[in-house]
């Protein structure tokens, strides 16, 4: 029996910590802890709300404009503004390019290397690639010459000894399975997939004013000059066919590299199609409004819940029936540890319990990580692109069942695949497909407003604070790359009064709550084999198949930094490295 | 005109200013931008907290100047200097973003095809909490630090016999 640690768990900023009990091979428990203080209100309290998303977009040092745009939903939501069509159509747009871009980087560069053995890519015939490469895919870049080019590459960087560049590589592992040229072909995508958002991101550059904070957002529509007649505006006849073409570049790069790579990778790991499930409930807000913000039905996602797997049935989501638990969290709420607050009531009162640092292993039984519990009517949920397509597919949405049947039958797969491991990584693929064939869509309706003389962008109507009522509040939701992010906002007196922000890593990486229910990320890996305990790259397949972002989750205090998962068996008397040195500076 | 998302010579800092002394970096990017002494042509970026999505903007440039909070184990308002192949040598980096910007330096290594040039400076925070203002001691580097930024500027101008212009030159596409 041996506990493991690892710690961080990122390959990104952000701070997550995994304990896992281990069994005869088998994770039989697991903990989940992040270093994290919440306290956005500590900023933003008597501010102006017309500006919280400034300030908001700092939250999380990776899509800065997600939490921008759930500010000023929330601030409009508590004044109750409608946006213009074509602020919805540009916000639609920046929202899908953001997430496109994510999912790209994170399928390459922050969890393929849990599949793909870039050492054993130096061992591949550049011909044999090429033959493989051109029997899943048209891409065009698929020469022998081109695949020896990557290989050289590689082979430089390993002679350098700087493989250390790609994770924390835990190369020649035995539940590595991809064959060296599938390997090779996967670096070659890694690289490409570089340039491809090198390009793509421009949209963002155009439609954000200032990139990558952008710069554009306003409670009421967006501050973005649309004119067809004036070269200088941000949105011309010149822009708009920039912007197609660029989103248009987006279609085949998923659709002949990304959707590709995915599905040949998850034919070489087809048991991780049984393993990481977890809690089996799964929500969405719903994203992409295709009219009123209100307008749950018509949304491109649909808003819903799914319980214990069951695809026959989606249940409404009511934002107040949302809680949020410290039982196991070194917080301490006004009325006890055993409630449950929704975050209009959300209190934020810190108090370290945890061991003094540095220690060999958390108190899980009692208080063990910075993030609060939230629970939806008591229920822990999973969020993220699995639960939006799953809950899309349930509801009976067109194009999410035609692709995901589609995709199951070529993996001769049933839906109940989907609830696992590869099961996110192939629904955040086919997420990214979803997106990038809408986003031309998009584009056009907004070609066509400027075309036909539409050009309002913002209702002021509400701008001015002597129009608001003296208190209000509201709720503002976004279904994030990684999630379902919730912003609550109380206004009082023309200031905010109090502010939370409920991000997705919250609910997917959140310990347990009062009863005793696991988080996500803790459901996920019961039963997970463990080859090897000194190197668990299965707990790191599992944990990354979230797309864990701390960022927005964690305050970022780790100074020295451990890239390197640490592991203590409790029988080794080994120095251990992790430790929170949040605890240390809270007051 | 679409505009490129890089120059050749770019200044990217890195940091949060949500948690105090862990903006200081795009505190100095901020002043930067209405320094006179800047070289024409120098891009300068609020990279904010962001990793790899800084690839983009960073990749085609042939001198990247990272601006971020170092923890160096020194007094509060220390100041060190980096260059991108120290990053990479560290095992555990000392940046407060170490992992954001050793992986961008790492990506870049093998992503770009440019020799890059990369240098960090950096400062030793005293409060990382949440906060808008810097602590005292590091606000009182913050000069020291743009001064630093603007020597390092104007070395890699003076420096440009390698043909290497601090701007871009050519059309942007």
């Amino acid at each position: 029996m041996a506990r493991i640690v690892v710690d961080p768990v990122t390959r990104i900023e952000g701070h997550l910590r995994i304990e896992a009990q281990v069994d005869g091979g088998v994770v039989s428990d697991a903990w989940s802890s992040g270093t994290m203080f919440r306290g956005i209100e500590l900023i933003l309290r008597g501010r102006d709300p017309r500006e919280a998303w400034i300030w908001a977009q700092r939250i999380c040092g990776v899509c800065t404009m997600v939490h921008a745009l759930a500010s000023v939903n929330a601030v409009e939501d508590a004044l109750s503004i409608e946006v213009p069509d074509n602020a919805r159509l540009i916000r639609n747009i920046i929202a899908a390019t953001q997430t496109i871009q994510d999912h790209v980087i994170h399928f390459y560069h922050l969890h393929a290397l849990d599949w793909v053995d870039v050492v054993s890519s130096l061992k591949a015939d550049p011909a044999a690639t090429s033959k493989l490469a051109q029997s899943i895919s048209d891409w065009p870049l698929s020469s022998t010459q081109y695949f020896k080019g990557v290989q050289d590459r590689i082979r430089t960087l390993a002679e350098s000894k700087q493989l250390s560049l790609f994770g924390s590589g835990y190369w020649g592992h035995p539940a590595y399975h991809l064959p060296p040229e599938a390997n090779l072909m996967a670096v070659a995508h890694y690289l490409e997939a570089l340039t491809f958002q090198r390009e793509f991101i421009r949209i963002h550059a155009v439609l954000g004013g200032k990139n990558p904070h952008l710069q554009t957002f306003l409670v009421g529509g967006m501050a973005t000059a649309m004119d067809p007649n004036e070269p200088g505006a941000t949105i011309n006849p010149e822009r708009m066919d920039f912007l197609v073409q660029v989103a248009k570049s987006a279609q085949p790069f998923v659709s002949q590299v990304y959707i590709p790579d995915v599905l040949a990778i998850a034919g070489f790991y087809r048991d991780w199609f049984g393993r990481g499930e977890g809690l089996g409930n799964f929500m969405s807000y719903g994203g992409y409004p295709q009219g009123s913000i209100h307008d749950y039905a018509a949304y491109f996602l649909p808003r819903g819940i799914i319980l214990n797997r069951d695809l026959s049935k989606v249940y409404p989501v009511d934002p107040g029936n949302i809680t949020e638990y410290v039982a196991h969290s070194w917080y301490q709420y006004s009325r006890g540890n055993q409630v449950g607050l929704n975050p209009y009531e959300g209190e934020t009162n810190p108090k370290y319990t945890g061991p003094k640092p540095p220690y060999e292993f958390l108190e899980v039984d009692q208080k063990y990580s910075w993030l609060k519990a939230p629970r939806y009517d008591n229920k822990a949920i999973e969020v993220g692109p699995l639960a939006r397509l799953l809950v899309a597919y349930a509801a009976g949405q067109p194009d999410v069942k035609a692709l995901i049947d589609t995709t199951l039958a070529k993996l001769n797969a049933p839906p109940a695949a989907l609830f696992s491991t590869l099961g996110r990584v192939a629904a955040r693929a086919l997420e990214t497909q979803l997106l990038a064939d809408r986003l031309v869509g998009w584009l056009e309706q907004l070609r066509n407003n400027m075309a036909t003389g539409n050009l309002s962008i913002f209702n002021g109507e509400k701008w001015d604070p002597s129009s608001w009522p003296q208190t209000a509040r509201g709720f503002g939701f976004f279904e994030a790359p990684r999630g379902s992010l919730g912003h609550w906002v109380e206004i009082e007196n023309q200031t905010i009064k109090n502010y939370q922000a409920v991000v997705p890593s919250t609910w997917n990486a959140g310990p347990r709550d009062p009863s005793g229910q696991r988080g996500a990320y803790e459901a996920a890996l019961i039963k997970t084999p463990i080859a090897e305990p000194e190197r668990p790259l299965e707990i790191l397949r599992t944990v990354h198949s979230f797309d864990p972002c701390l960022a927005c989750a964690v305050h970022v205090v780790d100074a020295r930094g451990r890239p390197i998962p640490v592991l203590k068996q409790e029988d080794e008397a080994v120095r251990f490295l992790g430790g929170s040195e949040r605890s240390e500076t809270t007051k | 005109m679409i505009d490129s998302l890089s120059s050749d010579t770019m200044v990217v800092g890195v940091g949060n200013t949500i948690l105090s002394d862990d903006g200081v970096g795009v505190h100095a990017a901020r002043l930067l931008q209405s320094d006179p002494r800047v070289p024409a042509g120098v891009e300068i970026l609020d990279g904010g907290t962001l990793g790899l999505e800084l690839v983009p903007y960073v990749s085609d440039a042939y001198r990247i100047l990272f601006l971020d909070a170092v923890n160096s184990g020194s007094a509060p308002g220390t100041r060190v200097r980096m260059t991108g192949k120290d990053l990479l040598g560290l095992s555990a980096g000392l940046s407060v973003h170490q992992l954001g910007v050793a992986n961008l330096i790492a990506a870049l290594a093998f992503a770009s095809t440019k020799p890059q040039d990369i240098v960090v400076l950096g400062v030793q925070p005293a409060n990382t909490d949440w906060g808008i203002s810097l602590s005292p001691a590091v606000e009182a580097t913050l000069t020291q630090l743009v001064d630093a930024a603007v020597a390092q500027l104007r070395q890699w101008q003076e420096s440009a016999h390698d043909g290497l212009p601090l701007a871009k030159s050519s059309c942007t596409p």
